[in-house]
């Protein structure tokens, strides 16, 4: 294999890598203030893409209000879940709300079937599909264009949490509840923003991705893979949800040059089979020890 | 004027267990008030029932005429009251200065500068370990600094759970030198504290709690002299009872 293949390779992986990212960034953002997984965070993304689609078939707007539209109904049905759903189970166990989010996962995707059907429908896209020929290097410019959007994404991320003073107070919430009360914070204005925000990345996400795999019912099952990303890092951590997902973008792409072609969509689940053995706290993580 | 803080018969319970039974108890404005008791006589409790880290199920909690009584805790704070609990608290993953802010959180943002600058003047050393993670700091500094972040809201009552448990003599006279300084401010501090020579010598006046109620109330010098508080608290007189 040439070298030039290799790096198409790579920057392809790099890009679905990305998309997994945020998917862990998002699920690791309600983990952190919550202390549950969101397993309806595939079908949040789903819905929102859907529904800036359909704000682009019925008025073809361009394709940043698409975006800002998508980034609207993300947060607006974060939110309702978030106030509707997952506040009324506060007295619940963490696996409960495991199971609530299990089952809003099915109710969201089949409302969408409901609505715009099971069927795959094309995307439009922010960059050309022609590709980017760099002497012998050929790259399609939605994989530089998904990298790109996800890196700004994360920067702008990593600012919010370091620099204001909601950021403060979702990572003092991560760290102790009771505490953060006492400074003042209202755990469940940060719960509330922590599914918004979670939302939002999603929908970002979807919007950067369906020009790739489609738009469907089904795409909120990118869900998992984000859910490996973060248990690669190390769940919990960014910068861990970041490493893992761009590591299992990459190794996903690479595995068939190797292995038998069709083992792509196992790659997932072995990687995390073999990380949880042999480092459990993940790439990048910690041993963490549970508070009261 | 109404007293900075009034509990009137309040009545906590951790599930069955009766943690806090008909307390009432004053602070008034720019005093120090200290809450003696056994472990498990219900200070830490009653500590928690103001800032609105528990409900009480009687009664009622009155800040500054307001009944705060269920107020949820991030308004308490807004109101004027913070709490520095037991083993401190402070965020380990944050460094000192992150924590500070954090203790600013319900403060304006221009204001974060001066009030973190005035809580360095407070504890020369927080100033030296600024960036350093906090969980890294030896115990006497993390209680500095988990005085230092409750005094980021401005309180007008700082309530204060242990501050010198687990510390060396010569730290917590100089923790007990600061909360003097702090009260000297014209911060009203309710003190809960193992040790109840020291407490009493700071405070004007103290509560001794027996399993969840005020068993002896009065003036510091009273309760010092008190038979009860002498042999109980203070190890004096005859051991027991």
């Amino acid at each position: 294999m040439t070298t030039a293949a290799l790096i198409h390779v790579v920057v392809s992986g790099l890009a679905t890598g990305s998309i997994y990212a945020l998917m862990a960034i998002a699920l690791v953002i309600i983990y952190n203030a919550t202390r549950t997984l969101n397993f309806a965070q595939g079908e949040m993304l789903m819905i929102s893409t859907f529904v800036g689609w359909a704000a682009w078939e019925a008025l073809a707007l361009p394709l940043v209000v698409v975006l800002l539209v998508a980034v609207a109904a993300a947060a607006l049905l974060a939110w309702a879940i978030e106030w509707a759903v997952i506040r009324r189970a506060i007295s619940a166990t963490h696996f409960d709300v495991l199971i609530i989010t299990l089952g809003l996962s099915l109710v969201l995707r089949a409302a969408a079937g409901l609505v715009w059907t099971h069927d795959q429908f094309p995307f439009p896209s922010f960059f050309d599909n022609r590709p980017l020929v760099l002497g012998p290097v050929r790259v399609a410019p939605v994989s530089l264009g998904i990298i790109g959007g996800s890196l700004g994404l994360m920067l702008a991320l990593g600012a919010l949490f370091r620099w204001t003073r909601l950021g403060r107070a979702m990572r003092a919430v991560a760290q102790n509840q009771r505490a953060a009360r006492l400074m003042g914070i209202s755990v469940e204005r940060v719960y509330s923003a922590s599914w918004v925000l979670a939302g939002v990345v999603g929908a970002i996400a979807g919007v950067l991705i369906a020009p790739v795999v489609f738009l469907s019912s089904s795409m909120g099952l990118v869900v998992i893979n984000g859910f490996t990303a973060a248990v690669l890092g190390g769940f919990g951590s960014m910068p861990g949800a970041v490493v893992g997902g761009m590591l299992l973008g990459v190794l996903e792409n690479l595995a068939p040059l190797w292995l038998p072609a069709g083992i792509k969509h196992s790659v997932p689940f072995l990687l995390m089979i073999a990380i949880l053995m042999i480092r459990p706290s993940g790439v990048l993580g910690r041993a963490r020890q549970r508070k009261v | 004027m109404s007293a900075t803080l009034a509990l009137e018969d309040v009545a906590v319970y951790y599930g069955k267990r009766r943690a806090l039974d008909g307390v009432s108890l004053t602070v008034e404005p720019g005093e120090i008030v200290t809450l003696l008791g056994a472990n498990g006589s219900g200070k830490s409790t009653a500590l928690r029932a103001i800032s609105g880290l528990v409900r009480p199920a009687r009664g009622r909690v009155v800040y500054e005429g307001r009944d705060i009584t269920h107020a949820p805790a991030d308004a308490i704070v807004a109101a004027g009251i913070t709490h520095v609990p037991e083993g401190r608290e402070i965020f380990p993953e944050f460094s000192v200065l992150e924590n500070l802010l954090v203790g600013g959180h319900t403060a304006a943002r221009r204001e974060l500068g001066a009030r973190a600058e005035a809580a360095f003047e407070l504890f020369p050393v927080l100033r030296e370990r600024r960036t350093q993670l906090a969980g890294t700091l030896s115990g006497g500094e993390q209680q500095m600094l988990a005085i230092g972040r409750a005094l980021m809201a401005r309180p007008r009552l700082l309530l204060l759970d242990e501050p010198s448990l687990g510390l060396a003599p010569m730290l917590a006279s100089e923790i007990f030198r600061t909360i003097r300084r702090i009260n000297e401010g014209g911060v009203a501090v309710l003190l809960v504290e193992q040790n109840a020579r020291r407490a009493l010598r700071l405070a004007a006046r103290g509560y001794v709690l027996e399993t969840g109620r005020v068993a002896v109330a009065g003036a510091s010098r009273a309760l010092a002299d008190d038979p009860r508080v002498r042999s109980a608290y203070l190890g004096l007189g005859r051991a027991g009872r």
